[in-house]
């Protein structure tokens, strides 16, 4: 901080450090408290609260219409009593109700179902497979656009994978939904190839298939495989690679000693953001089985949110999610020796 | 100019993995653009009905759309005034802490990058609800703002890396206050690096859905407009949001291809 104030002075280095704080504080470690905390603690809802808070609306009415036909006001005053006792019972009881008291524990997570748990170990295998795949999908288009063609080319590659990546990430599941759909596009060459008829409402329900959701994430996420590997690798001397050649090893053998082992960083990098983007995806699911399937856990966690209405085992959720992808990143991180500050390069 | 590292068979076959890979990227993009002229009310390209640009008329009568449209340039907006001045005071202060508490501090400003979208968008609705603000436009600013801010520290952490700090230092010694070198040195230096980083915030943010989409709340941008519509069915009109997109995507690379060569000729 000292060599901060000496810098800027004395009051501009106290806004540069009230900014970051504030932006430590209020965006990223209080939120995350907040939701871990909500994930700690749920209310015990008791159904039977809301049943004799009627019975007690009951009583009084009876009473009201007792009182108005009743004629000695000795009785009156009784009732006037009772009546206002059961008011002030009723009081408490929906204070109650209304805000059931808290509890503390992890039952949140040891409560999530079967089906549940199932979905989430799935999601997580999923993603995985999405990351494999992609690793091995994009080396060679990563080496190539890195090391094996000359600069022109280089940019022209180089444009033809950003146009796609920049293009919106719905858009790009929307474009495999027109063609996987039911009226879509392979079903639509199906029929023109005489296989199928779309008036007789025949055709090959691929949406309803998990592995659409598959095929469109990999080709959502596909290209954050790539661009950390060529980063890394273009900084490799191509001299390594003709000295190796040169003294006689085979191509498999210089990717496996002088290739691979450079691009290690951006490898690391482009599997953890491939396996973050894809575990936590909402976006492809949810298009892609239309809010109805319930394939991802990330479609679990919104209904939580915006359907059950149940924050507390949506943060659980959330939480176990988030375990389990600072989890992977560690062990990416320890697997390929890399630092946190090779990551974000 | 290419490197002969590789034999004429192995250059072949590289080559035309790399084509199907363009082909693959492309192919989808392609069928998404051409149906948006298709007057078949259906989106598709296997029943050409005649071509048309109605769609296009739809999309310009579509008040929800052009809500979610101008909503999502709000949140930009909003996402830059707080993701520049954040990212900047983080990558200053790292720029001269030692290498231990850096390391710490690094950590915790880099974390929203590694974390999945929909955690942020959950964490900043639940904070903000302590402070009975609900799920809205303000909420999606702070939650996008957690992770966008990161990548902007990253782009001026690398442009600090390039600075010469005698200059600062001389114009210290030289008797200038330290509000005037960092007005008249530091900013001016920082200036390319404040424009890029908010273009990267700007895009970054109109793209999102995961965060934002938990963010939200009640309202709506552009980009959860067209994915609670997608429930419903599919529409043209979708797809000529995707032509829009697809061409300006494609006369920025132009124009980037064509003025990264022009020095060389």
């Amino acid at each position: 901080m000292g060599s901060l104030a000496r810098a800027y002075g004395r009051p501009l280095a106290a806004v540069i450090v009230g900014i970051a704080v504030a932006w430590v504080l209020v965006l990223i470690l209080v939120p995350l408290g907040a939701m871990v905390e909500q994930s700690l603690w749920w209310r015990e809802s008791k159904g039977d609260v809301s049943l004799t808070i009627d019975r007690l609306y009951n009583d009084i009415s009876l009473m009201e219409l007792d009182r108005q036909s009743e004629t000695d006001p000795a009785k009156k005053a009784i009732l006037d009593q009772s009546v206002s006792e059961k008011q002030a019972e009723i009081a408490t009881l929906e204070a109650q109700e209304k805000n059931p008291p808290k509890s503390y524990g992890i039952a949140n997570f040891t409560r999530m179902s079967g089906l549940h748990f199932y979905i989430f170990v799935r999601t997580i295998f999923y993603a995985l497979l999405v990351t494999a795949l992609a690793l091995v999908v994009c080396y060679p288009v990563a080496y190539v656009v890195a090391l094996a063609s000359g600069p022109r080319k280089a940019i022209i590659l180089m444009v033809a994978l950003i146009v796609p990546y920049a293009i919106n990430e719905l858009l790009r599941v929307y474009a495999w939904l027109m063609i996987l759909d039911y009226r879509g596009v392979i079903n639509g060459v199906l029929q023109w190839m005489g296989f199928i008829n779309l008036d007789a409402r025949e055709w090959i329900p691929f949406l309803e298939n998990p592995s659409a959701v598959f095929l469109a994430m990999i080709y959502t996420y596909v290209l954050f495989m790539v661009f950390p590997m060529v980063n890394t690798l273009e900084t490799l001397d191509r001299n390594q690679i003709e000295a190796a050649r040169d003294l006689g090893a085979s191509t498999l053998r210089i990717h496996r000693r002088v290739i691979i082992p450079h691009a290690k960083p951006g490898i690391a990098v482009g599997c953890i953001m491939t396996f973050m983007l894809s575990a936590g995806s909402y976006s492809v699911p949810a298009i892609m089985t239309r809010g109805q399937g319930g394939d991802w856990f990330s479609q679990l966690v919104y209904r939580q949110f915006y359907e059950a209405n149940n924050w507390n085992m949506g943060s659980a959720y959330a939480v176990s999610l988030l375990v389990v992808c600072t989890a992977f990143i560690l062990l990416m991180m320890r697997l390929f020796g890399v630092g946190l500050r090779d990551i974000a390069k | 100019m290419s490197t002969a590292t590789e034999s004429a068979g192995a250059r072949l076959v590289l080559n035309i993995y790399i084509g199907l890979f363009v082909l693959y990227l492309f192919l989808p993009l392609a069928v998404m653009s051409a149906a948006a002229f298709n007057s078949f009310d259906y989106p598709s390209v296997t029943q050409w009905q005649g071509f048309t640009l109605k769609w296009f008329v739809a999309l310009a009568h579509d008040q929800r759309l052009l809500q979610g449209l101008v909503n999502s340039v709000l949140v930009a907006l909003g996402v830059i005034v707080v993701s520049i001045p954040a990212g900047l005071s983080g990558a200053l202060i790292l720029t001269r802490l030692g290498q231990r508490s850096g390391t710490m501090l690094y950590s915790v400003l880099v974390s929203p990058v590694l974390t999945p979208g929909i955690i942020l968008g959950i964490s900043s609705l639940i904070f903000w609800r302590e402070f009975g603000v609900p799920g809205g436009l303000f909420v999606a600013v702070m939650a996008q703002s957690s992770f966008i801010a990161s990548y902007a520290m990253l782009l001026f952490l690398a442009r600090l890396q390039r600075q010469d700090r005698t200059l600062e230092e001389a114009a210290l010694d030289l008797g200038a206050s330290h509000t005037l070198v960092f007005r008249r040195i530091t900013l001016p230096f920082l200036a390319p690096t404040c424009f890029t980083a908010a273009v990267v915030a700007f895009l970054q943010s109109f793209e999102n859905y995961n965060t934002t989409v938990f963010a939200i709340g009640g309202e709506w941008t552009l980009v959860t407009e067209i994915a609670s519509r997608l429930r419903f069915g599919l529409s043209p009109v979708i797809n000529v949001v995707g032509v829009i997109f697809v061409a300006l995507t494609l006369v920025a690379a132009i124009t980037y291809v064509v003025l990264k060569q022009k020095p060389k000729t």
